[in-house]
């Protein structure tokens, strides 16, 4: 880089999130980050796209709408889009909260409108995770995969192909990579 | 980077001329470029970062469309005579994020999913659907109800359900309207 920012590319938050200033995150009240989360550069994050459809649980708390909720030490790498997905239900459409729990890495340029994304996911670069899919802990998921709409993965799974296939399993030796706490250190202003 | 910085300190590029019909959304985040003139229909939604580009010729876009952020409408480079009559889509059609759309025509009820491409002058029919990551060559035709998927795989899908779909993208833009803010006087 030839010019030097001059107040650092990554802003950080009180739990410890860095997040790019050339991100592009929209609707941010709804968008709930679980700390020590890194979002770089020219990432989307579709927060307005709102729960339109009534809860049926009348128990959850009405206050604060929630579209996207993210975990601890996720890391979304340049280019990518978190997107809460939609679809029509009883005759209305509304988009639905896309959840993503703990350790989640996300490749430069890929999409993602899943429902539900598990702890220590490995997403790769210029995947297209597909409407309403849900992905469970443990899995990896190759670069190009097109994962299509509402295809469920099952946990300690290697996924590649378009439309994806699971091709592999991960051996219980391999869970050590998934750790992403040296990643977020690596990030930063210095 | 370079680029980058060479945008900040040039002067605001012209707008291009714009026809928007009523009742339309477009995203203060929205970019619209060219000298064309660009026309958007009645209900149609623009994502914020959504790109149309009308440089290289008119885009024309029917209404009850989506187009979602990322997607590129338009010429994205000087096209060859014979396909120079810009980009026309068609009512209810949806086009997702980071599609390019170079083609003369999209039917009807269309959708382009995530990242795919369709070249320059190709003509897509009605009730298409070209799947993520899939691309349209330059000049194809592609007949109604046809399905690109996979690695170049083509089917007919003729279930029958075309207006319903079409009613859902109604339902969709209805919600979206009330989820977007519209900015349509910046771009007039």
């Amino acid at each position: 880089m030839s010019r030097k920012p001059a107040k650092g590319e990554y802003i950080e938050t009180d739990t410890g999130n860095k997040v790019s200033r050339r991100s592009q995150i929209i609707g941010t009240t709804n968008i709930i980050l679980g700390g020590k989360t890194v979002i770089q550069a020219e990432v989307i994050i579709r927060g307005d796209l709102l729960r339109t459809y009534p809860s049926s649980n009348p128990n959850e708390k009405q206050g604060t709408p929630v579209a996207v909720a993210i975990g601890r030490y996720c890391f979304f790498s340049r280019g990518c889009e978190l997107r809460p997905p939609g679809k029509l239900y009883k005759g209305s459409f509304s988009h639905y909260p896309l959840k993503i729990a703990d350790h989640v890495f996300v490749g430069p340029g890929s999409i993602i409108e899943a429902a539900l994304i598990g702890s220590h996911v490995n997403i790769g670069s210029n995947v297209v995770v597909g409407k309403f899919a849900i992905i469970k802990d443990f899995v990896k998921i190759l670069d190009g995969t097109v994962v299509p709409a509402n295809m469920v993965i099952p946990s300690f799974s290697i996924v590649a192909g378009r439309p994806a296939q699971i091709v592999g399993e991960i051996a219980e030796g391999e869970i050590e990579g998934f750790d992403l706490r040296e990643a977020y250190r690596a990030v930063g202003n210095s | 980077m370079s680029s980058l910085k060479r945008a900040s300190t040039a002067p605001p590029a012209p707008k291009p001329p714009v026809h928007f019909a009523p009742a339309l959304v477009i995203a203060d985040n929205a970019a619209l470029t060219g000298t064309n003139l660009i026309s958007i229909g009645l209900h149609t939604i623009i994502h914020p970062r959504a790109k149309l580009n009308s440089t290289y010729g008119p885009i024309t876009i029917g209404s009850n469309c989506i187009i979602s952020e990322r997607s590129q409408i338009g010429f994205q480079n000087p096209p060859s005579n014979s396909h120079s009559e810009g980009v026309f889509i068609e009512n209810g059609v949806v086009i997702e994020t980071g599609a390019i759309v170079e083609a003369r025509k999209v039917g009807e009820g269309s959708v382009v999913e995530v990242n795919a491409r369709i070249g320059k002058g190709a003509i897509l029919g009605k009730h298409c659907k070209v799947g993520a990551l899939c691309e349209v060559q330059a000049g194809e035709i592609i007949g109604d109800f046809t399905v690109l998927y996979a690695d170049g795989m083509r089917r007919v899908d003729r279930a029958g359900i075309e207006d319903l779909k079409l009613k859902m993208v109604g339902r969709q833009t209805e919600i979206l309207r009330k989820l977007i803010p519209s900015n349509p006087t910046k771009f007039q």
